[in-house]
């Protein structure tokens, strides 16, 4: 079977590797594909559907996260159905908890904002819950602040597929799902945690954050762990 | 029971007939039935009164426990066998019945009476069994409506053998299947023979089980798992519980089968821990199957292994998707995870892995012993064979029904369920469980497999089935399942997490009266995107009920906003009481029922007047549908709300104070506004409004066409239902707020619309169906057939018409049974004709009922064929054809069929009385739009018609209806005109407030209704004075004492 | 040409809002030819003036005293904005949204505070359960996000609406 296959996006070719996804093989390609819970080098889970796509020939949505390419595919990633449902699910996200970015420490760094602003988002037509959350502030160096938690899962995943210490989870189930520190005990009193950070620089918003930055300051990095992930054998 | 490990057909057979002495023993022999829903309904301690009084009394009867046989109406079940009789099912059998059914089997009697049907041979499709003959008194199982139509395959023991015991499931055939395909030895042959029966997975998305089987035996890997799927949890839905507590070994035979022909060693059932008693008979069997040599390492001695372990769920609704299943198994949380990988390729932990739903497990014995020949048989081309139904909700008879795939809706809610309970309407049912959707009642056609249900926004999920009747608020409905599947997302993805969070939040405000149109759109493009783009079938299929309810019902949706009203009275904030949303009036009953109570006649009065202006009239001649959803009827009877407002009024009538009552009642005013409005048509409707116009501040003028006031009150109604001068001091209530009536003058005629639309502010039409419905029957133009309304009308305006001495009346609604009445009163002998049963009849019950008493006969099923004349050109004789009931019709009740017999009826007058529509030359010449109906079209929350100014109501845009009906269009019409006039909502401010208590009554001891006192027939017959006596005060106080005080909120106390 | 009548209110903000609104420097002498200020901080005007063509409102739904308002302005407004994020998301207001009223001034005026504590009396608005966004209240015609919007934005906002024309944000806003 040969390695490499093409589809197509958005009515044009491009070249893409047997067993990539197809938002693998957008991004390799320098084509956009708005998602939050996919991160380079961590497995995929297909949980924030902001990357649904049409497929040709099928009747429902995929997820472009999850779904294999196949030789010949052709792909819409940007219908008004698409767009108008991201933009939905966006908005959900925002009415979800308590996102108040004026003073957020990644204010203008962070990747629900900027998809937000590019996918047009201006209001939340949903009312919001303001629901009442903690932030979790027993750890030495980092902070945990549901507020800003959009349960994307990249910290659960980054600190068990790259770190190995399994010290986060998801509690709880439905709107009350929460992340949860090992059996949920506070961060500081965490057994399994390594103080390496590395959950915090996969957080898409300042739901984990460094300690010491005031609002606006927090910059993430996601490259080291894609490149750690990918010598390791992990998904590119 | 002592095992024996079963190596050869020897063996095998030994343990059969082992079986079939326990099945059939030459001693009587018991079985009380014990699934968790028998046991619910007191089988255990029938159990232990038979087992006690056996040994007592040394009777030496066989008795056993079996599971369920699917009536779930007429538990406790016991099956009583005498050898070489019919089973016999004996029906909610109580401890207290063990005695006497003893006493009767030792006499080689059945007891009869409480026999529900007998069973004289039964097909365990694997085996028959042939139980014996007689007794000819008790109906056959298959003569039963509950089990008419049904086909046992999955419950084809159910019921019927021990599930504790694998010798009585071997006696029946069980592990025959399992011998067979060991025994051939190719597993591709038996996949082949599951993919030519098509048999689709029972577990709601219907995939073909065989294909799926074929996808698992071609993976190559070091182990392979089967999976049954047990974890049931749709609400309402418990087929695969019963079918587990009632015949347990079939569900491992089907596995063993599975496990054998895709290479797989190892299963797993994972079952509800909610179902204790399931898991109890389960692990029971997988005990015995080792036993046996039925499970392990050397299945049957044919040299294969395979190992069965159950698993509890904890209970989690998403745990029946299959990916969250295994994740479960897997010992972590259950979130499902995106397919592909199908569980076929990389199940759990990482192995190809099969999961089927117990139902289709059932499935797999019967096809590989019958062949797939056999199977395609039964159900429908595209998906053959039956499926289990729990048939529950507003139906006389709930239960597990077994049918083949196809069955039209109507079947399974008529025919087998029985239809609607204490007669109300069924409105939709609804499939599938908290991801499945409503089917409206004109849907019922529908056949119930895969595609159809699908293609109308339904799904055939797990087999629930839910009926809802009138009583059910579809909004309401649509709230109950996003609650269930809001609380039951598992959080993993947004569109299901906070989609539907927001949805719910929707709904509620729905169902608080709070909800806009944006709000209804904002849900609908909600529901839309959560189903097209959440990860897992539980979002995907969650807002199923959302979105068919409003495809099929969205007019309830709009009356939640528009009209703030639920019409089921499911919506508390929406409702005072149940009596009060039901009444087209919304009078607001308890309060006048409480101020009786406290002995405040006046205030009772006044309540009742403002709340309806002709109160004397409609306690005598309302149909009542506050009664008919009174809670009390639940207690004992229905409170009797309108025959204690007329002795209200008719006390009040009587009152030196009477005169300044209505003062009081004229204080409730607004100050005038300088607005004009005309009534035109001075019945019930025009009254109504007329009067709350009047109250509002406005100049309300009537026009009618008659000299009086009154309409059909007056010109319709016999004088010995409603006397007139009753209704001249009622019509006091109406004058005393300023009401000027005018009449008689024609509208259009002497006053054109255009007039009135010079002249007012706004005009208000409500001249009603004086038009009689007319029938094309042979002999209508001979002189002695006539309609019933001028009849009606001459009588009460003093005329006597010559009937003759014998009279017919075609109709069944009240004005047949008023012309019927009226004729019997001028002293002719009456029968009435009436084409369906009694039960469907519109009339008013008591009405049909002391029409009988005074001498009218009434021929049901009968339709008028021909009348025939005589050859003055008079009414000789009517001839009648005899009608059957056939089909159900879009309105629920069955349809009459002609059939051949014809009877002949001799009379003198046909009173034709089949009904009354609108003057056309009135709705034509109005210029006003018509509905294709010949009705007046209006806007049905404001009452607006086409033109500008124009408002109408009343039977004018129903079609002939009822007094009360008529007046709440009345009193609608009027708040609706006086916002478009004044420009703001003022409505509130003519009510007054009473102060009164409210403590609803802490017990309500039983007490039978006070009804009133009619006159005896006899006497009554004779003369056209009132042929019934109001409550007394004693009857009517206790009746007020009656109320149960349903507007009594929480925190009230 | 009768020029535009233009309102602009404060609720539950900062006011950067409006600092913003001064920020687009000379530009305001421009659209001062087209537009008439009738209402708002920076005006004397005691009423909300009836046929107001433009409103931007700053700041969330608060007080009974916002609610109110703002209900007037809905009804005697054309086009109504939501100005920045307390307007649009109701933002920092918000953050004293997971306590009850009562709690919250208990906390602030009472316990922790050494002078005089005592709860604010007659006067004072009372507060809404919630600090909301205007939208939940009113509909709103346009939302202008940003803490504060940039002055480029909201010159863009009154420009195009001055003409009569819908001005199109979508994606040249930042969100939240």
């Amino acid at each position: 079977m040969p390695n490499r296959v093409s589809i197509r996006l958005d009515g044009e070719y491009i070249r893409a590797t047997r067993g990539q996804t197809i938002l693998e093989a957008a991004r390799a390609n320098g084509k956009f594909i708005p998602s939050l819970c996919a991160m380079k080098g961590l497995h995929p889970v297909g949980a924030c559907r902001l990357c649904v796509v049409e497929v040709a020939g099928v009747g429902r949505l995929l997820p472009a996260c999850t779904t294999a390419v196949q030789d010949g595919m052709s792909v819409t990633t940007a219908s008004e159905k698409l767009r108008h449902y991201r933009r939905m699910i966006l908005e959900l996200l925002f009415a979800e908890r308590n996102h108040v970015c004026a003073v957020c420490v990644s204010n203008g760094h962070c990747e629900l904002q900027a998809l937000a602003k590019r996918l047009g988002v201006t209001s939340v037509r949903y009312p919001y819950a303001f629901p009442r959350l903690e932030a979790d502030l027993t750890h030495p160096r980092y902070v945990l602040d549901h507020n800003r938690c959009i349960l994307c899962t990249r910290c659960v995943r980054v600190c068990s597929d790259v770190e190995g210490a399994y010290v986060w989870d998801i509690g709880a189930r439905g709107v009350q799902s929460r992340l949860v520190c090992e059996l949920n005990v506070p961060w500081g009193q965490s057994e399994n945690c390594t103080s390496c950070g590395k959950c915090v620089q996969a957080c898409p918003t300042g739901a984990l954050a460094e300690k010491g930055f005031a609002a606006e300051e927090m910059t993430k990095r996601l490259e080291p762990i894609a490149r750690l992930a990918s010598s390791r054998g992990g998904r590119i | 029971m002592t095992p024996h490990r079963i190596t050869d057909l020897a063996g095998f057979n030994t343990a059969r007939e082992a079986g079939l002495a326990k099945l059939l023993p030459p001693r009587p022999r018991i079985a009380v039935g014990m699934g968790t829903c028998g046991s619910g309904n007191g089988a255990e301690s029938v159990y232990h009164a038979f087992s006690d009084a056996i040994a007592g009394r040394g009777l030496g009867f066989a008795l056993s426990r079996v599971g369920c046989f699917g009536c779930c109406a007429e538990e406790p079940l016991v099956n009583v066998w005498l050898p070489g009789k019919p089973l016999v099912i004996l029906r909610r059998v109580q401890a207290s019945d063990v005695p006497a059914i003893l006493d009767d089997l030792a006499a080689g009697r059945v007891p009869e009476e409480i026999a529900l049907a007998q069973i004289e041979e039964w097909d365990h499709i694997t085996a028959h069994i042939k139980y014996g003959n007689g007794y000819p008194g008790i109906p056959s199982w298959d003569e039963v409506p509950f089990f008419k139509g049904q086909r046992k395959i999955v419950l084809r023991n159910c019921g019927l053998i021990s599930p504790d015991d694998i010798e009585e499931y071997l006696a029946v055939g069980g592990y025959q299947g399992l011998y067979k395909v060991l025994m051939d030895g190719n597993p591709d042959a038996a996949i082949e023979q599951i993919k030519a029966a098509k048999l689709r997975g029972r577990g709601g998305a219907g995939y073909q089980t065989g294909i799926k089987w074929e996808m698992m035996r071609k993976a190559r890997a070091e182990r392979k798992f089967v999976i049954c799927n047990a974890d049931e949890g749709d609400p309402g839905a418990y087929m695969n519980r019963n079918e587990i507590e009632s015949d347990p070994h079939a569900l491992l035979e089907g596995m063993i089968i599975g496990g054998y022909v895709m290479g797989a060693e190892e299963g797993i059932i994972y079952v509800r821990a909610e179902y204790p008693l399931a898991v109890h008979r389960l692990q029971l069997a997988i005990e015995q199957a080792r036993d046996y040599g039925i499970l392990g390492d050397n299945v049957l001695g044919r040299g294969f292994r395979f190992h069965l372990q159950l698993v509890e769920g904890a209970g989690a609704f998403v745990c029946g998707e299959e990916t969250a299943l295994i994740r479960s198994l897997e010992g972590r949380a259950g979130r499902p995870t995106p397919r592909p990988p199908y569980p076929a390729e990389s199940g759990l932990s990482g192995y190809p892995t099969t999961i089927n739903n117990v139902e289709t497990w059932y499935n797999v014995a019967p096809i590989l012993v019958k062949g797939p020949a056999w199977f395609t048989e039964t159900g429908s081309p595209k998906s053959p064979g039956t499926k289990v139904f729990s048939l529950v909700g507003k139906v006389q008879a709930t239960g597990l029904v077994e049918m083949p795939l196809g069955t039209p809706l109507k079947t399974f809610i008529y025919d087998v369920g029985g239809g609607g309970i204490h007669g109300r309407n069924i409105k939709a049912v609804q499939t599938g469980g908290p991801s499945g959707g409503c089917i409206p009642q004109d849907m019922f056609d529908t056949p119930v497999d895969y595609e159809t249900l699908a293609q109308i926004g339904s799904i055939m999920g797990s087999g629930g089935m839910v009926v809802m009747d009138e009583d059910n608020c579809m909004v309401d409905v649509a709230r109950y399942f996003i609650e269930f599947t809001q609380s039951e997302s598992c959080g993993k993805c947004v569109p299901c997490r906070v989609g539907l969070d927001k949805a719910l939040y929707y709904l509620n405000k729905f169902t608080r009266g709070e909800a806009t149109d944006r709000d209804l759109a904002l849900l609908d493009e909600l529901s839309r995107m959560v189903r097209d783009t959440s990860l897992c079938g539980l979002g995907q299929s969650a807002p199923n009920p959302v979105l068919t309810t409003m495809r099929h019902f969205m007019h309830e949706f709009e009356d939640h906003i528009r009209a703030r009203r639920c019409r089921a009275g499911v919506c508390e904030e929406l409702a005072l009481s149940p009596c009060e949303n039901s009444c087209p009036l919304h009078m607001n009953i308890p309060r006048y029922l409480q101020l009786l109570k406290e002995d405040r006649l006046e205030d009772a009065f006044l309540s009742v007047a403002i709340d309806n202006p002709l109160p004397a009239s409609t306690g005598r001649v309302c149909q009542h549908p506050c009664e008919n959803r009174c809670r009390r009827a639940t207690r004992d009877e229905s409170v009797n709300m309108r025959e204690v407002h007329r002795y209200i009024t008719d006390m009040a009538f009587e009152l030196p104070g009477y005169a300044k009552l209505l003062e009081r009642l004229a204080a409730c005013r607004l100050p005038p506004t300088g607005k004009k409005i005309a009534v035109v048509g001075g019945g019930p409707t025009g009254l109504a409004c007329a009067f709350y116009c009047a109250l509002l501040g406005h100049e309300a003028t009537i026009y009618d066409a008659n000299p009086k006031a009154g309409g059909m009150l007056r010109y319709a109604l016999p004088e010995y239902r409603l006397p007139k001068k009753v209704l001249d001091r009622e019509l006091d209530i109406v004058w005393s707020v300023g009401v000027r009536f005018v009449g008689p003058v024609k509208v259009p005629g002497e006053l054109s619309l255009n007039d009135l639309d010079a002249q007012y502010d706004a005009v208000f039409l409500a001249i009603g169906t004086w038009k009689e419905s007319w029938v094309y029957l042979p002999g209508t133009e001979l002189s002695g057939v006539r309609p019933a309304l001028p009849f009606l009308e001459g009588v009460a305006k003093g005329e006597t018409p010559a009937l003759g001495s014998r009279v017919v009346v075609i109709g069944g609604g009240n004005a047949a049974i008023d012309s019927a009445r009226t004729a019997l009163r001028l002293g002719a002998r009456v029968t009435i004709i009436y084409r369906r049963e009694r039960k469907d009849m519109p009339a008013i019950p008591e009405e049909t009922e002391a029409a009988e008493a005074e001498g009218a006969q009434i021929m049901f099923l009968a339709a008028p064929h021909r009348i025939v004349g005589n050859p003055d050109g008079g009414v000789q004789a009517i001839e009648v054809v005899k009608t059957r009931l056939g089909e159900y019709d879009a309105s629920g009740r069955r349809r009459p069929v002609p059939t051949d017999e014809i009877l002949r009826v001799e009379c003198d007058s046909v009173i034709l009385a089949v009904g009354e529509t609108v003057d056309q030359d009135f709705a034509k010449a109005s210029g006003l739009k018509i509905t294709p109906k010949g009705l007046i079209e209006v806007n049905r929350y404001t009452l607006e018609t086409s033109r500008p100014k124009f408002y109408a109501g009343g039977d004018l845009i129903t079609g002939a209806s009822n007094v009360s009906n008529a007046m709440g269009y009345g009193k609608k019409a009027a708040r609706f005109m006086d916002e478009w006039l004044m420009g703001e909502r003022r409505w509130e401010r003519i009510f007054p407030v009473w102060e009164y208590d409210q403590t609803a009554p802490p017990r309500a001891s039983a007490s039978r209704r006070h009804v009133v006192t009619e006159i005896a027939p006899a006497e009554r017959a004779q003369t056209f004075a009132e042929a019934t006596r109001g409550l007394t005060a004693v009857e009517a106080m206790e009746e007020a004492c009656r109320c149960l005080r349903c507007d009594v909120r929480n925190g009230h106390h | 040409m009768s020029k535009a009548r233009v309102a602009t209110v404060w609720l539950d903000g900062c006011s950067g809002c409006h600092m913003s609104l001064l920020d687009i420097d000379e530009a305001i002498l421009a659209l001062a030819k087209k537009a008439d200020l009738v209402y708002g901080p920076l005006v004397d005007a005691q009423e909300f003036p009836e046929e107001v063509d433009i409103t931007l409102v700053e700041g969330a739904v608060s007080s009974q005293d916002d609610l109110k308002l703002v209900q007037k302005i809905r009804r005697r407004t054309r086009l109504l904005v939501s100005l920045g994020d307390c307007a649009v998301t109701a933002n920092v207001p918000s953050l004293r949204n997971s306590l009850r009223p009562h709690d919250l001034l208990q906390t602030m005026y009472v316990h922790r505070v050494d002078a005089d504590p005592s709860l604010p009396g007659d006067g004072a608005p009372p507060l809404l359960r919630r600090a909301v966004p205007v939208h939940e209240v009113v509909p709103v015609d346009l939302h202008l996000p940003g803490c504060p919007p940039k002055p480029d934005a909201i010159l863009l906002v009154l420009g195009e609406a001055l003409e009569g024309r819908r001005p199109e944000l979508a994606g040249k806003v930042v969100f939240g």
